[in-house]
């Protein structure tokens, strides 16, 4: 039993080990690239977020009365002729923010009026196709995600460490290999010490 | 004659039980009010228990009205028990009409579009966006809902930060008042408004004349330059500069680290800086506006529930 044992469940050898690496990297690779990508658009489209909204189109049209008008002026038939300047036929409701300032609400959009001074905004609101989605994936506003993502980390990790152990010889990583990781290490390390360290 | 005298006592006997104190309180039996103290929410556990403090400090007031039989707080981002969570609640145990206290500085999308929204009471198209994305849930109640306005601050917060400035304030003549508060882009003029009032009210208290502001919201990228140009802003014609944070509570994330390191970014900020990182709550005048906004709606209520019966 012991020698069957010691014939059957011996150590793999250094090809079969590096075989089997390649195998794994490569598998690995083909089925996490479509998240891999999911997660890379919506890094970069995060990274702006001070700059634009990643998840909305916001469309924003600037709207002139005809004249300013008084508070006692906004009847809801004069909210239904405000429809007319921007095409909407019916409004669900409509609200004063403040004693200058009518907002009136529609399907997918809303009418800000400052009626006093006779100006106001119309704002439509869509998602962003694709990028909504990729996002809603990478911040984890889908219930239970999380721990999809944590696996999907994991496996991020696997295909790291087997892709350092690809190639031997010229190309892996005790030659080139060590110097490319290096080369990795330093941006983070820079940043690192220009930024938090000082 | 007889049938005179019979009818005059017959109206005699329907005016009085219309208005015998019994009749007025089985109106009020099928009137069972709640209030919901709504506050923006926070990670911060600093922040949220400033805002349970606040609860705490009103609930006997409150409570006091024979109509009132609840008071909860919600927040409404981040975490629970959120708006929905609570309106569930009142639900559950039967109320019929719920007075959603915004415990907010002044008008923003939160407290004119998102809790409306949140409620069932509007559907602002981009808060309905907004908060699918926040993971915050919308819950039309059985209970119905009446928002009062958000803390009518213009008085509240002029008192509010002459009582912090003065506490801050060592040489009126060689100091600036710097404001930093949330900010928000949609009602910019109005919080730019609200602050300058406020600013003028210690100017003419205190003589401290410099002003300056800055918001460290999401108008700013929660960033700290804004707080940095608003004090050296005010450094250009002021010895020291006095930095109040116009937040409702304190949050770490806003008092010290957005604040906190705006100042430190000011050149020789340890004496030309006097801050400390407090916020407008606690206050008495906030619990006295949470009672009187309170007793104001539980009024307003009351003869539309006894019209409905």
């Amino acid at each position: 039993m012991l020698k069957w044992m010691k014939t059957r469940l011996r150590w793999p050898e250094g090809d079969a080990i590096t075989r089997f690496n390649m195998a794994a990297h490569r598998d690995i690779g083909y089925a996490c690239a479509s998240l891999i990508l999911a997660y890379c658009l919506s890094g970069i489209a995060l990274n702006h977020i001070g700059d634009w909204n990643p998840d909305f189109v916001i469309s924003k049209q600037p709207i002139s009365l005809p004249h300013p008008f008084t508070k006692e002026e906004i009847t809801k038939e004069r909210i239904a002729e405000f429809g007319n300047l921007v095409q909407e036929e019916d409004y669900k409701v409509y609200d004063f923010p403040t004693p200058d300032q009518v907002k009136i609400y529609y399907d997918n959009a809303s009418l800000h009026l400052h009626f006093a001074t006779g100006h106001g905004t119309y704002e439509k609101v869509s998602r962003r196709p694709v990028l909504y989605q990729v996002n809603a994936l990478h911040l984890n506003r889908l219930k239970g995600w999380k721990w999809a993502a944590d696996v999907f980390a994991l496996i991020l990790i696997i295909l790291s460490f087997t892709g350092l152990f690809l190639l031997k010889g010229k190309y892996g990583m005790a030659r080139r290999g060590k110097w490319l990781i290096a080369a990795g290490m330093l941006p983070p390390l820079l940043a690192l010490l220009l930024f938090e360290l000082k | 004659m007889k049938f005179k005298m019979l009818a005059m006592l017959v109206a005699l006997a329907t005016l009085c039980l219309s208005e015998t104190p019994g009749r007025t309180a089985e109106f009020h039996a099928d009137t069972k009010i709640g209030v919901l103290l709504v506050n923006h929410g926070s990670r911060s556990v600093t922040w949220r228990q400033s805002l349970l403090n606040l609860e705490a400090r009103v609930t006997a007031p409150i409570l006091a009205h024979a109509s009132v039989k609840g008071l909860k707080t919600a927040f409404m981002e981040y975490t629970e028990p959120s708006i929905a969570t609570r309106m569930k609640e009142f639900d559950q145990e039967g109320f019929t009409d719920v007075i959603i206290v915004p415990v907010f500085l002044t008008v923003s999308p939160h407290t004119f579009d998102d809790i409306p929204t949140i409620v069932g009471l509007k559907e602002d198209p981009h808060s309905m966006q907004q908060l699918k994305i926040e993971n915050i849930q919308r819950y039309s109640p059985k209970a119905k809902p009446h928002i009062t306005p958000p803390l009518d601050f213009t008085d509240i917060l002029q008192k509010n930060l002459l009582r912090r400035v003065t506490a801050l304030s060592h040489n009126p003549a060689n100091e600036g008042l710097v404001l930093i508060g949330y900010g928000d882009e949609t009602y910019d003029k109005e919080w730019v408004d609200l602050f300058d009032k406020a600013a003028e009210y210690v100017r003419r208290h205190t003589g401290i004349a410099g002003y300056s502001y800055g918001w460290c919201g999401h108008i700013a990228n929660y960033k700290p330059e804004e707080t940095t140009a608003a004090i050296n802003e005010v450094l250009k014609t002021s010895g020291t500069a006095l930095v109040i944070p116009v937040l409702v509570a304190h949050d770490e994330m806003f008092q010290i680290k957005i604040i906190g390191d705006g100042i430190a970014k000011v050149p020789d900020s340890k004496n030309r800086v006097q801050y400390k990182p407090d916020s407008i709550l606690p206050d008495l005048n906030i619990e006295r506006w949470v009672v009187s906004v309170t007793d104001e709606y539980v009024r307003k209520i009351q003869p539309q529930v006894s019209r409905v019966n």
